[in-house]
């Protein structure tokens, strides 16, 4: 694992700076850092699978909606009540991500990123002709069961499970497997030459990642109380949660929390003084600067700052 | 048709002269005294959301030009983009309840949108009045959780009753006037187009004596309907209904030009705003649509004119006269307002209690014109045999002395001008067929 | 039977149009243009505003439409795809967030609402029962002219051979003496120009809106990725089983199911063919 006591540090003072924020800030604030919260853990999802593996996904909306809409179809249509329909949209997510796995075994990159694009048009498409009786078709479903009340208990529910995710997701990195995936990404027939298994190793890869993705996809919509296609399985959804991701800093887990949060803040604040479309034309411009500017993300930039400040020092 | 000359680079310095006016504005608000704040949620780049907007803006700076409301408070009103994005719209309920703790929230949303804000409103319970939303499913909700959804109103009729009313207009008009025996209904496959398919198959065989020959259902990113009309034809109907709510003018459009020998009506969302013809280039018609009243076309009683007029003076970009939602919006802004004076405040419960008694009847040439009021929990709607509580009071039955009817069918004429055709005591031109369509 | 034909024909044109542009971006750079869809989305409102706000010629405005395509390509090249140094993943993403901004930019100075373009061409004819307008026969036929100005200036100039060779292996042409850097920025102006051209004929069939850019990129997605790297027939072939395919599931089908086999086309083909139908066999 190679742990320093450092890491325990670090972590500890990001949970308790996130533990922290009801008492410092509004509540206006804090329902846009749920959000935030949200976002944060896609994109740690994302990270997960295609930060390190080079296996780029375009379709995650497609395992975060599978997560979302089996607990809204069960608990709304079925009455199972949510301790229930939560982990069994975790498992069906999970089903899902060995659907993604599939293509992944023989194609890899643009290719890859496009079958996972023409999954999530699919079930866009499929989620409004097949049973709208179950899906609510393009309106979609109102009125889900909701965990919590208030922007309070609604924070610290998501904080804590993106603190938990995070730190999971973390410690899984630094593992041997961890290790493996990047190597992936570097080269794949080295990795396999070297007697590992390619194959298992994405397969537990894909099954982290949507694990991830289906427990934040149904936290996530028992905290809205609704969902539709269309804020689902769309390429503007996708497009946030890879910005955040590569805005922050892609294979780092919590370089793609930083993105998360940088962009949640960065649209909330544009809307007192660009309450329009321009908003989005603004903030779509920061994002590529930003991302021309340093691909590596935010979490580079930091780090660059920090050597050169130390580089100062000496 | 004076901003569609404009030039591209006007209409820039417009829009950022625009936003820096709303920083300004933004600013001197928070610096203002406490008074009543209302939060407008909708898109603000779409024909709606402007509508019910501008709608708002009007009715409070009459109100705070009359002196304000509930002992001279002023009213002040922040906007919430929804850019007609569920996830946003969610997001701009919040910031209104949260950030701005307003009182009182007028919605310009569309349907999915306002099923995602729903259960903020109810957390929330700020009071909230959707102006463009006419699905019934929301009514619904209010029918079966009262306490929940009592700070919820719609003042427009629900698309039930929309539905309802054009099976009158197949009876009257297709069927009797026109001839039409049978139909085959081309619809769009969202939930609207599977309501409105469904209300209208139901009731059209056995009310209106119309056989339903064929149910098309199309996508709605359909590129070339071409197929879809030659397919149509093959049906051997002698109309074709259209249910469109999503790029319904591509399909209108490409039907008047590949002149489909079929007539055409029904629903067709896009040709309800007076910038249908220039947004078709002109391709648009002989189109016929259900609308909610006011609509295109139709002639409007003292007070809803003297709105336009002033909504003519203070804007010039479009939509040029407000859609439906922006008369909602108006009259309803000044309803509520009224509500919260008689209710001493917008505590949810209380005001909803209040703003059920609010009814604004408008009458030109000494009838009854236009009605906004409320039905209540327990009134059945005798031709639905059904209630709409919190939703907007409509009159199914001519000759509509209770109030407005549902929805009108209006139709472009082939000149540009639009005319309310049904029901004949609002109509102001004929139902006809485009030229190239052969009579029956 | 005679109408599918007709009417698959003229739509297949229309999609063979448009796809050609993205095909050429992703033979030659490998790379995923995922802004290509708002070259037409531009394309057809520079048209829109040329044409039908301006009242101009209509040729005029397919030049200036063409012609902010072209520059478009251009900088693209010259602001995003070279100083990211042929990282596939970062042009994509970049693209893809350029979109997005292109996107929010059109509805800042057009709105949000829908626009219909006049016909280029007015009229309608009847051909063997199926309704045709002038409109989209222009449009094939303009198509068909242009694909074939394509296949010509490929194969047999010194510019188009470069192109190919750079393709292939761009190591290997470099080599010889080709500049990739010179044909990547020609291949990115001819891309933009062609999307652009084949975004007035899209909105003329559809419509003008600021979401339009997503479904042509979604068919020239499929188109190329079915079709395979590299070839001009391929792309004009599969363009064809696509959009005969949708004229069929609409005629003879479920038409609410038209864009649902398109999509288990691309994945089938790829998961069963990575290469595409009619493409090189590619190492990654």
């Amino acid at each position: 694992m190679n742990l320093r006591w450092y890491h325990f540090l670090l972590w500890a003072a990001f949970a308790a700076t996130l533990m922290l924020m009801p008492e410092l800030v509004s509540k206006g604030t804090l329902r846009t850092m749920i959000f935030a919260c949200y976002l944060a853990i896609f994109a740690v999802s994302w990270d997960l699978l295609s930060g390190r593996t080079g296996y780029i996904s375009f379709g995650h909306p497609f395992l975060i909606g599978i997560g979302a809409y089996t607990t809204a179809i069960l608990s709304k249509r079925f009455d199972v009540p949510l301790e229930l329909s939560i982990p069994i949209a975790v498992v069906v997510t999970m089903i899902g991500g060995l659907i993604v796995l599939l293509p992944a075994l023989r194609i890899k990159g643009s290719y890859f990123a496009l079958v996972t694009l023409a999954y999530m048009e699919l079930i866009y498409q499929l989620t409004q002709v097949v049973r709208p009786d179950l899906t609510g078709g393009t309106r979609g479903i109102s009125g889900i069961e909701t965990l919590t009340r208030g922007a309070v208990n609604g924070y610290y529910l998501a904080a804590t499970l993106l603190i938990i995710l995070t730190i999971f997701s973390w410690a899984l990195m630094r593992t041997r497997i961890g290790t493996a995936l990047w190597a992936i990404g570097m080269n794949e027939e080295s990795v396999r030459g070297s007697g590992l298994s390619t194959t298992k190793l994405k397969c537990f890869a894909f099954l982290a990642s949507a694990f991830v993705a289906g427990l934040g996809g149904a936290f996530y919509v028992h905290y809205l109380g609704s969902i539709a296609p269309r804020a689902l399985f769309d390429i503007n959804f996708l497009f946030t949660i890879l910005v955040a991701v590569l805005i922050g800093g892609a294979g780092t887990i919590i370089g793609p929390v930083m993105g998360a949060f940088f962009l949640v803040f960065l649209l909330e604040w544009l809307r007192p003084w660009l309450p329009g479309a321009e908003r989005y034309f603004i903030y779509g411009l920061i994002a590529l600067v930003i991302y021309m500017y340093e691909p590596k993300g935010i979490i580079r930039i930091f780090s660059n700052l920090l050597g050169k400040l130390r580089g100062a020092n000496k | 048709m004076k901003y569609i000359k404009q030039s591209l680079f006007e209409s820039v310095v417009t829009k950022s002269v625009t936003a820096s006016f709303a920083v300004s504005t933004a600013l001197f608000a928070s610096a203002a005294m406490a008074d009543i704040k209302v939060g407008f949620i909708g898109s603000l780049s779409s024909d709606t959301g402007l509508s019910t907007l501008r709608g708002a803006e009007i009715a409070i700076e009459e109100l705070n030009a009359a002196g304000g409301v509930m002992d001279g408070q002023k009213i002040t009103l922040v906007k919430a983009d929804t850019g007609e994005d569920v996830t946003e719209g969610i997001k701009a309920y919040e910031y209104l309840a949260e950030s701005e703790e307003v009182d009182f929230i007028i919605s310009g949303s569309i349907d999915d949108v306002s099923l995602g804000w729903l259960p903020r409103m109810q957390e929330f319970r700020i009071p909230t009045l959707d102006t463009w939303t006419s699905y019934i499913g929301i009514i619904d909700m209010v029918v079966e959780d009262r306490e929940a959804m009592a700070p919820y109103f719609m003042n427009i009729a629900s698309d039930e009753a929309l539905a309802t009313l054009y099976i009158n207009f197949g009876k009257d008009v297709l069927k009797d006037k026109m001839g039409f025996n049978s139909v085959v209904i081309l619809a769009e496959d969202t939930a609207f187009g599977e309501a409105i398919t469904g209300l209208v198959t139901e009731a059209l065989a056995p009310v209106a004596g119309i056989e339903v020959a064929d149910i098309i259902t199309y996508d709605i990113n359909t590129v070339d309907f071409a197929p879809i009309f030659s397919k149509a034809q093959d049906s051997g109907a002698d109309f074709i209904y259209q249910v469109s709510s999503v790029n319904s003018q591509v399909m209108s459009s490409q039907y008047v030009k590949l002149q489909v020998p079929m007539a055409m009506t029904g629903v067709n969302v896009s040709a309800l705003g007076l910038e249908y013809w220039e947004d078709t280039g002109g391709a648009g018609g002989g189109i016929s649509t259900l609308s909610p009243v006011p609509s295109v076309g139709f002639e409007l009683d003292p007070v809803s004119q003297a709105f336009v007029d002033t909504y003519q003076e203070k804007y010039d970009s479009r939509p040029v006269v407000p859609h439906f939602n922006g008369f909602n919006a108006y009259h309803g802004l000044k309803q509520a307002m009224a509500a919260a004076e008689a209710a001493g405040g917008f505590e949810a419960e209380a005001w909803s209690q209040e703003m059920l008694k609010q009814d604004l009847v408008l009458e030109k040439d000494g009838k009854l014109w236009l009605r906004y009021g409320f039905w209540g929990y327990d009134e059945v709607e005798e031709v639905t045999n059904r209630t709409y509580p919190h939703n907007a009071r409509f009159d199914l039955t001519a000759p509509y002395d209770d109030a407005q009817p549902s929805m009108v069918v209006i139709q472009w004429m082939e000149d540009g001008k639009p005319g309310v055709v049904y029901p004949p005591e609002y109509a102001t031109a004929d139902f006809s067929l485009p030229s190239w369509v052969p009579a029956k | 039977m005679t109408q599918i034909i007709i009417q698959g024909l003229l739509l297949s044109g229309l999609y063979a149009l448009i796809a050609m542009g993205f095909m050429l971006i992703f033979s030659i750079g490998r790379v995923l243009n995922l802004a290509y869809g708002a070259y037409l989305m531009v394309g057809g409102y520079v048209y829109f505003w040329v044409s039908q706000q301006l009242g101009l010629p209509q040729i005029i405005g397919i030049a200036a439409a063409t012609m902010m395509g072209v520059i478009m390509g251009l900088l693209k090249h010259r602001l995003i795809v070279k100083p990211l140094k042929g990282d596939h993943v970062a042009v994509e993403i970049s693209t893809l967030i350029l979109a997005v901004v292109m996107q929010a930019g059109v509805v800042l100075v057009f709105g949000d609402a829908s626009k219909i373009l006049l016909p280029i061409v007015p009229g309608v004819t009847q051909i063997e029962g199926a309704a045709v307008t002038y409109n989209i026969l222009v449009a094939a036929i303009i198509s068909w002219i242009i694909i074939i100005g394509l296949y010509v200036f490929v194969r047999n100039t010194y510019t188009g051979r470069a192109m190919q060779a750079v393709s292939m292996d761009e190591k290997g042409a470099a080599i010889s003496g080709i500049d990739p850097d010179r044909v990547n920025l020609i291949t990115w102006g001819i891309s933009g120009g062609l999307g652009a051209v084949g975004g007035v004929f899209f909105a003329s069939y559809t419509q003008l809106s600021p979401t339009m850019w997503v479904g042509p990129l979604i068919i020239s997605v499929a188109i190329v990725i079915v079709g395979g790297i590299g070839s001009i027939m391929g792309t004009l072939i599969v363009a064809h089983i696509i959009g005969f395919l949708e004229v069929i599931v609409v005629a003879k089908l479920a038409p609410e199911l038209r864009g649902v086999f398109t999509m288990l086309l691309i994945i089938f083909v790829l998961v069963l063919r990575p290469q595409g139908l009619f493409g090189r066999e590619e190492a990654h």
